[in-house]
Formats: C-alpha cells, structure tokens, sequence
C-alpha cells in the first residue's frame, strides 16, 4: 500500500518567504499546510498606523518599563515601539546567546505574516558584480547561480507585488518592472546632479526603489502616504505576506494556514531519504501533533531555519540535518552598516513636502565596481533621506511665548539631509549559529547561540562610508557636514543570511542551486539562511525570487516523480 | 489615490468601527483625567502649568494647559520615568522654585508675566548640565511634545491629515498643513 501524506507540501513560516513558497505552490496545484509559529493577525483590529499619538497613553514616547522587561532587544529596532512592539518577540520567551565579546542584535517578530508586516521595504535586484564576488576574492563559495538565472524570477515578484522605482541603467544596479517613482525633495533633486557631475557620472543617488505601491496594483490600494508602514497598512499598499501571497494562496482553494504553530522538528524516513513531515507544538496549549507531507519548505528565518535544522539532527545526521557538509550554521553574516555623514542644506527655505513619504534616496554602489579600494574588498551601498525640521526643534531651541509659539506653528526648521552605509560583509565559517547546550525556549526547544564577529575589512568600509558620504555632501553644497561613526553590532541591519548556504557541489554546501537540500531531496531552504554571500543590497526582493523559482523546480521535479 | 477609491475599500463603517484593541484601552485612559499615583503634588503642578503657559500661552489658538500638557507631564513623571529620574526632575523642580523665591521673594507660579519670561531666559543662558536648567529644558520638550501631540492642536491648530493621499518632494512652504510627523525619537523623562 503506498503510503499517504497528511498534505503535499509543508510550508515553515509565513513571512516574506513562506507567503511566496505557499503563492506558487497552491497555485501549481499542490495542498499546502503552511505552520506559523506566532498567532493570527487581523488588519482591520491589529494594524495601527493611523493610531494618532495623542491615542496613546505616552505619545508616541514609549512605555519603556515594558520595554526594558519584555523586550530589551526588539526595542533596539526603531519599529520596536509604544505601540509596533506587537509585532515583536517577547525576548524572554526566545531566548538565544552569544559570547560576551560578540554581541548580536537578532530582531524578529512571529506572527502570520512574519517580518513582511514590520520590514523595511526597500527591494533591489543583485547583479553578476554580486553573484560572483565569493569567487573573484576568494571568501566563501562560488554561488551556483548568476544573474541570468534568478533575472525573470525578480521580474514575476516585482510584477505581483508592485515595486516602486527609477530606471538608472545600472550594471551593478539593475532595473526592475517598476511602477512609478516616488518624489525626490527639492533638496535631494538638486544634489542628484551635483553628486554625478562631481564624481565623474560614477556616484548615482536614485529615489528608493520600494515595495509600496504608487498606483492601484493587483487589487491593492496606492498608497496614501500616512507614513508609519511598519505599524502595518489598511490599504495594503506595501508588500506583505498577509496583504498580497497569502491571499492568492488562500484563493486557490489549496492553502491551509496554521496559526501558533511552532514547528520543533523536520521528520526524516532514512528508508527513503527523505523528509517525512514536521513535529509541531501548540504555542497555546503545548500540544503536539505531527504532519507528513511530501515536499517540506524551511522559510522560518535565517537563523530559525538554521536552528530547525541542527535540532532535527538524527541517526543518520547526528550534526543536523542536510549537513554532511557541515557547513550548516557556518557562514552567517548582515550587512555591516550605520557610518555615513549628514548636512544642512542651504536655502530652499520657500520649499517644503507635504505628506509622508514612506521611502528615501539610494546611493548605487560606487566602490570596487570599476577598480579596486586599497583598504577593503566588496562595496556598500547608501540609503539617506532629506527633511525639514518641525515643531520638535522647539524641544532645543531657545525661546519662549507668543512669537515662539507662533513660529513653530507656522515656519519650518532648516533642511537637514543624512545617508548611511549598507555594506556586504565578507562570509566567514567562524561566524556561526550552533545550539546552546542550556538555554532552551519557551517551549523546550534548545536556543540559538550566534557568534558573529566583524573584522577589519568591515571596519575600514565603514571609514570609507563615513568619509565618502561627507564627501559628497560637501561636493553638493550642504553646510555643517559631519560624518558619524555609526557602526553596529551584527544582527542590527536585519539582514542576517546564510547559515544554510546554497553551493556548486554537496561538500561545499547545504543546498544545491535549486535551494534544494543536497542531502535530502524533498526538502527545500529559501530564505536568508541559503545566501552564500550578502551583496550590499537590501535581500528581501531575493529571498522572493529564489523561493519562488525553487517552488517551481520542486512541483516540476515531484511531478516528474523525482522527489 | 483618490479618496473615494480609499473610503469605498476601507468600507465607512470599517473605519469607524474597529479601532486596534490596545489603542481604544490607551486612550480611555489617556482621556480618563485621572491623576496618577506617585504623580506630582499641588506645588508641584502649579509650578508645571506656570512654565508650561509661559512657554506656550493662550493666543488665538491654546494654551498648554488648555490642552491638558501638565497632565501629560505627570504622566511621564509619574509612569515613564525611573525612581531616579523621577526624584531628579523633582529635585530640579524645586530647584527652579529656589531661584524664584532667591530673586523675587515668590515661587515661580506666583510671578507675573515679565518676571516668569526674564528668569525663563536667565535658564535658557545657563548650562544644560546644570540644574534649573538642565530639569527646565527636560520640561520644555515635554511640554512642546505635549502641546503638539494632543488631539486639540493636532486637529485644529496643524490641521494634521492622517491619510494625506499624495507626497510632493518640492511643494510651496505656504501652509495651512501638517508640517511634521511628531518628534518622537527625543527622549525628555
């Protein structure tokens, strides 16, 4: 009798990743249980962007008792706030470690819908300058894709979920299917020109290319410029899982979601070498259940899917499983990033914006494209934004009564502009996720311990970032320039990949070039954890291509009874 | 956008109805009026309303404590900040009172108009490391964070649209709209 499978697929998470594996696999004809850790969430009663601060109790100030007890990490995140905190993990119920001397910022929420509801929303493809930089340097493995391999993949998510952008005809840069561009500020459309003209054409500042819709897309809503998109969207003008894959997913009849289900296992049947399903805990009463399916897909997060992995170690993988390379949990990196500079524009004193754009410039990658930096390898990229000041400068400005009053009524501040570096750090195998021996979660499942550590070329790309950007700005005739020092801690960017690293054979790597485990043949990876290397472009956008494209191989390949 | 297009897929009653959770049970609160615990005593308030409506007076718009800014500062004294924060602003508080009483004889709520402004500008001159000054400028931007954020000034005063439905990068300074989202990275507890 042949044996019966509970569903086709099983999807873990339902986030940036996991919404699309879900969107392509339903729509290929597959049944798919997609397993979220976190609970429910309902737009119409959980998003709150239009929440006004004199709704909350502290103004927008933050509650920081509970901050300082609930999340004493997730509120290193901007978004992390008196009232975006929902969309964060309590700290002390996910606990992970790292060594004293190497701090680690790991920011994440759990939830359907995942990180998609509270990320940043800025998308750019990678190019061959990317895909072949482990190569050409020699840190880390060659990828086992190139650009033309993974191009017509950006271009169908670009498609569904509607990316905003400027057509620059970049090589390190390229274009996308974008819908319209949002606006530059009077002060960024005159520095644009200066930048170029004064670099020789080589620095390019474009408008942030941006999942935010500008006109109506694929059912949804414009945008309507409110501002605070991490908070969430009624109109479900920015992308996310919940606003766009998870809803085609849910219309193919094929989809079943299961919220508060925190997966602590990938079965595997060494008869067939194969995964066999998934153990899941009921977040809510503990409860566990088991589910078989024929196809798994792992996009619970870099460092979740890696964690999955090692605690799923068995006979037959007795390091994790998938690792006869041992390279699972090696090789996780986040952009380096937080130097930069800013200044004050003179003049334009008569210009103002209206409405809250909800996006900033970008600085294209300008270093070790066309020749080589003597101090570091690989290259940054900047994102930076320009505003005037409003009433809160009345917080530091002298001054008192009517006439104070009134001017911070009517005038504005002057024009501040500010860019910092985005850069690509360089894959390394002692930056590594393993399990701590101790510290379990709230449901007994062995944490995460990170050990990710910067080295000198991240260091001095970050000098370069600080002198680069002050250069620029004093090229455009900004005043009062002062670059800033801002390094973080890895894990801070939010944009932690690898760990699960795609390769060219099976020793080299966990996954072949269809994101596919090289080990076990049903079993796919598609988020960050698959990157080999991290460009210096925010990854989102690639993480959705390559889980879209391995969707595609995988349905082909089980099909063709190969899985 | 168009705003019909908007209203028509938000649904009227949508909008009206549902209201996020915690957002219907913080502001219930914030508009209870009641007083916290541990919050500032008679003296104490009278001082704040004092600074705060010197800072901001009543015009033809508000004044701060029109728009209930005192309360908003009890609140944070009260809730948001540390002991040690808390006893620090109270000892700045009284502070400010010493240098009124040492100058003019009265405490700072019972000065007339001129006489609040000259030693509002004697601590605008003095260090911000040093106390008064330094507990004045923490109550300055609470009473400008205060002021800007209530429902009265927001809506009326900066005419604040939540849904502005377009963005101009390069658009006529000529107001009447909002000209900022609200400051709120400075830390003043």
């Amino acid at each position: 009798m042949p044996e019966t499978f509970d569903y086709d697929a099983i999807v873990v998470g339902s986030g940036m990743s996991g919404g699309w594996a879900a969107k392509e696999l339903t729509q290929r004809g597959l049944r798919t249980l997609v397993l979220e850790a976190g609970g429910p969430v309902d737009p119409r009663i959980d998003y709150v962007e239009h929440v006004q601060p004199w709704q909350m109790h502290y103004r927008g100030m933050g509650d920081r008792k509970t901050m300082e007890r609930d999340y004493p990490i997730q509120s290193r995140c901007y978004a992390c706030d008196e009232i975006g905190h929902k969309f964060f993990v309590k700290d002390a119920e996910n606990p992970y470690t790292t060594p004293d001397d190497a701090p680690f910022n790991w920011l994440r929420g759990r939830q359907v819908g995942g990180r998609s509801i509270m990320w940043g929303r800025q998308v750019y493809r990678w190019s061959d300058l990317d895909f072949e930089a482990n190569l050409k340097d020699g840190h880390g493995n060659d990828w086992p894709i190139r650009y033309r391999d993974i191009a017509p993949w950006y271009a169908h998510v670009e498609r569904f979920i509607g990316v905003s952008g400027a057509r620059e005809g970049l090589a390190q840069l390229p274009d996308g299917v974008f819908l319209p561009p949002m606006q530059m500020t009077a002060v960024e459309a005159d520095a644009r020109p200066k930048i170029l003209k004064a670099f020789g054409g080589e620095r390019v500042m474009t408008i942030g290319r941006v999942a935010i819709l500008t006109q109506n897309h694929n059912g949804r809503l414009a945008c309507h410029y409110c501002g605070p998109c991490e908070k969430g969207c009624i109109t479900h003008s920015y992308f996310s899982s919940i606003a766009s894959t998870l809803p085609a997913a849910r219309a193919t009849g094929n989809l079943t979601l299961l919220p508060n289900s925190v997966v602590a296992e990938i079965l595997y049947d060494p008869k067939r070498d194969r995964a066999r399903g998934v153990r899941v805990i009921n977040a809510l009463t503990r409860h566990e259940t088991e589910f078989t399916a024929r196809l798994v897909f792992l996009c619970a997060s870099t460092i979740e899917s890696v964690r999955l992995l090692l605690n799923s170690k068995n006979a037959q993988f007795p390091d994790g499983l998938a690792n006869s390379s041992g390279t699972l949990g090696r090789y996780v990196m986040d952009h380096n990033f937080g130097s930069g500079a800013s200044g004050t524009a003179p003049g334009f004193k008569d210009r103002r914006t209206t409405g809250q754009r909800p996006n900033g410039i970008y600085i294209a990658r300008f270093r070790n494209v066309k020749s080589q930096h003597p101090d570091f390898l690989r290259g940054y990229g900047y994102q930076g934004w320009s505003s005037r000041s409003g009433w809160d400068r009345g917080k530091w400005t002298q001054g008192y009564g009517t006439a104070f009053k009134q001017s911070l009524i009517d005038e504005l501040g002057p024009w501040g502009f500010s860019a910092i570096g985005f850069g690509e750090s360089l894959p390394r195998a002692e930056n590594r996720v393993t399990l701590d021996p101790e510290v379990k979660d709230k449901w007994g499942i062995p944490a995460a311990r990170i050990e990710v550590r910067w080295t000198d070329n991240e260091r001095a790309m970050e000098k370069d970032m600080a002198k680069s950007m002050a250069e620029m700005l004093d090229a455009a005739g900004f005043t009062d320039v002062r670059e800033s020092d801002g390094m973080n801690p890895p894990g801070h960017c939010i944009h932690e990949m690898g760990g699960a690293r795609m390769s060219q054979t099976a020793k080299d790597g966990v996954l072949n070039r269809w994101n596919q485990a090289w080990d076990v043949k049903n079993l796919f990876v598609t988020d960050g954890s698959c990157m080999a290397s991290t460009a210096c472009q925010n990854p989102s956008i690639t993480y959705m291509a390559l889980t879209a494209r391995a969707a595609a191989h995988a349905v082909a390949a089980l099909k063709r009874g190969e899985i | 956008m168009e705003r019909r297009d908007l209203l028509r897929a938000l649904g009227a009653a949508t909008a009206l109805t549902f209201l996020p959770h915690e957002t219907l049970a913080a502001w219930t609160r914030a508009t209870s009026g009641v007083r916290p615990a541990n919050g500032l005593n008679d003296a104490q308030m009278a001082l704040v309303r004092a600074i705060a409506d010197t800072i901001i007076p009543r015009t033809d718009t508000p004044s701060a404590t029109d728009v209930g800014v005192h309360g908003f500062v009890d609140v944070i004294v009260a809730e948001r900040a540390t002991d040690a924060e808390r006893a620090r602003f109270l000892a700045g508080l009284e502070a400010i009172d010493a240098r009124a009483l040492s100058t003019s004889g009265v405490v700072f709520a019972d000065l007339g108009t001129d006489a609040r402004g000259a030693l509002i500008e004697t601590f605008e001159s003095e260090s911000r490391d040093d106390e008064p000054a330094r507990t004045y400028w923490r109550l300055k931007g609470l009473v400008v964070h205060g002021y800007f954020t209530s429902e009265p000034v927001m809506k009326n005063v900066l005419k604040h649209t939540v849904m502005p439905g377009k963005f101009e990068g390069d658009a006529p300074l000529l107001m009447p709209t909002p000209r900022s989202t609200p400051g709120l990275e400075h830390d003043h507890a």
